[in-house]
């Protein structure tokens, strides 16, 4: 690795664009994983400790349980979804706009 | 069950399919130009197939169906926690790991760390999730070769796998390459998603669970043989009887006396081996102990506190195991950049969930048509013997040819990656990276897991594969989280923690194979320890980092900058490659051996 791109690089880290990027990436990650890994453990426990909830008929045989059961399924591609949609709009575009500014540099 | 020829002719035809077109394609793929091409035409979803085809294994073909069977609801969270666990490597390593530039987990360590002792270790333990991986998948093949052709002794299969992948990868066959690995996933989709559209309609054309005069899976009570039945019991059972049942035994011992007509009432009836138990057409079904023994509480997830922490521990298993997973992460850098990355884990969450749709109906199906498994508990044989029991005479055989053809090219897709992996690291951080070395590799990387798998009672397919999960979470997540997202790591809190998560682990698995062989002594969380685990590796590495700061790597900052810039942000290096593609990373890339 060359010295100036170390020096570009340090340049970079320290713009309000990479800053920013960094911010947009955890406000998403973060939460997400959290709302994602609660849903799931949640369903667990509701599982175990509220039978009576979770046997409530939604229709014929199902049941909330089989209902929530399926939506685990169902959250785990959403949020994939969500995610993909979320970088290929906000992320790439200033990703984009940074290199842009890093090559332009370089010229 | 009588010699089924298809079957053997199935399998037969998947072997050789293997051979010509991984010895085809590597010929193909021999020079500069193919490797340039290919890396500039692997779309995301061609890619995201070759990604599923090689993760799923022995235990998503007949592991699930078989504890579906058995433990009913609860078996449900495997599926989600393998799909799942890709999320959370998506999010959290993919893109950051792709861009330090590492590419294995022990060239990691290095880079990260700044340590070659963090090297050797973290090589260690791909070695320990290697084999534990690949006992599994070879024990799996000895049971579907003893289904298919009742005469051979279960090692025969494990054999026939293990001569296979060493032919392949010795010859230089079997590279990893996308096109094999996308074929193995379409291939094992139709071995299992055709006999269960076919299986399914013969069931309702038998007018449903009304038709098959059996239980139904919704009722509060046990399932019921469908037809008379004769059981042999090979390894000895504790069985729940729930609802009291007469049958006969010979040949071996019941509840410690000699056979004969024999009453059970509610309660425990231990079985000796070689004991053969015949039950008439409508029997209440007993099930093997630690089973939901009837059908309302087999539908219904978790059933006690105990299951709770076994759940728990088994979702933090599989979420976070993946990422740790040797074979699994190598396969990201196919992908040409980060958006491409993105697209090919939708397209694998897709192409994992349409693949679990079935394991999963076949599952329920085999509570219904054959519930004799849940007797000998050997359950991992459902998706083998269902066909056969479903439609009896010529159409049975094709289908039980057809999955299990199946199951034997889930054997040798997943092991052929593992060896490939396990071979690449022995021979390059155990010995000394000379290609006769690598072959020796080879041979250590099958031999020894054969070895475990033939002299080992086998279990659960599925909960061997969780248990390696287990491990791969107590390792390498804590590494690769905090490696990525916590400035302050150092090589000894990272050693620390893989030595006490993994230590603990392997502790674990000794003590559980011990008490099978002694009584059964051993807790139930033994199978599944991640819950406690886990955390202990991850406080271990904070508490050891925080007291070793001195030990920061210089260079920490440079290799944290280049993780976390954005993706197609890149290195100009990196992007040059990207555009005009090196040859050699290509080659790297296809044979498993990766050294920068």
């Amino acid at each position: 690795m060359t010295s100036s791109e170390d020096t570009d690089w340090i340049h970079i880290q320290d713009s309000p664009e990479f800053v920013e990027l960094k911010r947009r990436l955890r406000r998403f990650v973060f939460p997400m994983t959290l709302a994602f890994l609660g849903w799931y453990l949640l369903y667990v426990v509701l599982a175990d400790y509220a039978h009576g909830f979770m046997a409530t008929k939604v229709v014929g045989n199902i049941n909330i349980g089989l209902v929530f059961g399926l939506l685990q399924f169902a959250s785990t591609f959403l949020i994939t979804f969500l995610y993909v949609r979320h970088a290929d709009r906000k992320l790439d575009p200033l990703a984009d706009e940074l290199r842009e500014r890093l090559e332009g540099d370089r010229r | 069950m009588e010699l089924n020829a298809w079957a053997m002719a199935g399998i037969l035809l998947v072997g050789l399919a293997t051979f010509s077109i991984g010895f085809r394609s590597s010929r193909l793929a021999n020079t500069t130009q193919d490797f340039l091409v290919a890396r500039r035409t692997v779309r995301s979803r061609r890619n995201a197939a070759a990604i599923s085809g090689e993760y799923l294994s022995a235990a998503s073909f007949l592991g699930i169906a078989g504890l579906v069977l058995k433990d009913g609801a609860d078996a449900l969270w495997y599926p989600i926690g393998f799909t799942a666990g890709y999320l959370l490597l998506m999010l959290f390593v993919a893109a950051p790991l792709r861009r330090s530039g590492a590419y294995t987990l022990p060239d990691f360590c290095e880079a990260r760390l700044g340590s070659a002792g963090m090297r050797k270790l973290a090589a260690v333990f791909v070695i320990f999730i290697g084999i534990l991986y690949l006992v599994p998948q070879l024990q799996g093949a000895g049971l579907t070769i003893h289904q298919v052709l009742p005469g051979a002794p279960v090692w025969v299969g494990a054999a026939v796998v293990s001569g296979v992948v060493f032919v392949n990868v010795f010859g230089g066959g079997m590279r990893a390459i996308t096109v094999v690995q996308a074929f193995q996933y379409w291939l094992k989709l139709f071995a299992i998603a055709a006999p269960t559209f076919v299986m399914v309609a013969l069931f309702f054309g038998d007018g449903g669970v009304r038709g098959a005069g059996v239980t139904g899976l919704t009722d509060p009570m046990p399932p019921r043989f469908p037809a008379d039945v004769v059981i042999t019991v090979e390894t000895p059972v504790v069985l729940t009887v729930t609802e009291p049942v007469t049958l006969t035994a010979t040949g071996g011992r019941v509840d410690g006396a000699l056979g004969g007509r024999v009453y059970w009432g509610a309660g425990q009836h231990t079985v000796g081996e070689g004991t053969e138990l015949r039950f008439t057409a409508g029997s209440p079904v007993p099930v093997v102990q630690g089973a939901p023994p009837d059908n309302l509480s087999w539908l219904r997830p978790v059933s006690g506190a105990g299951d709770l922490f076994t759940t728990y521990s088994l979702i933090v298993a599989l979420f976070l195991g993946t990422m740790g997973l040797p074979h699994v992460l190598v396969r990201f850098y196919t992908n040409p950049d980060g958006r491409a990355a993105r697209r090919t884990t939708l397209h694998v969450l897709m192409l994992l969930g349409l693949f679990y749709l079935f394991p999963i109906m076949l599952g329920a199906l085999s509570r219904l048509y054959v519930p004799e498994l849940l007797v000998t508990g050997k359950t991992d044989a459902a998706v083998l013997a269902l066909p056969m029991k479903i439609a009896p005479g010529l159409l049975g055989e094709i289908l039980g040819a057809v999955t299990a053809a199946g199951a034997f090219a889930a054997f040798l897709s997943t092991s052929s990656g593992l060896v490939v992996s396990v071979a690449g690291v022995l021979s390059t951080d155990v010995f000394k990276g000379k290609v006769r070395d690598f072959r020796f590799a080879t041979f250590i990387a099958v031999a020894v897991p054969f070895v475990i798998a033939w002299s080992l009672r086998p279990t659960d397919i599925t909960l061997s594969v969780g248990l390696s999960f287990a491990l791969a979470a107590s390792t390498f997540c804590p590494l690769l989280l905090l490696g990525i997202w916590w400035r302050k790591i150092t090589w000894v809190g990272a050693a620390a923690g893989m030595l006490l998560g993994g230590g603990l682990v392997l502790a674990a698995l000794v003590a559980n194979i011990v008490s099978g062989y002694t009584g059964g002594w051993a807790p139930a969380f033994f199978q599944q320890p991640a819950l406690v685990t886990v955390p202990a590796a991850f406080l271990a590495v904070l508490i050891m980092s925080k007291a070793t700061q001195s030990q920061l790597p210089l260079d920490a900052n440079r290799i944290r900058m280049r993780m976390h810039a954005p993706d197609r942000l890149g290195f100009i290096r990196d992007r040059d490659i990207a555009r005009f593609g090196a040859a050699e990373d290509r080659a790297r890339l296809a044979n498993g051996r990766h050294r920068r």
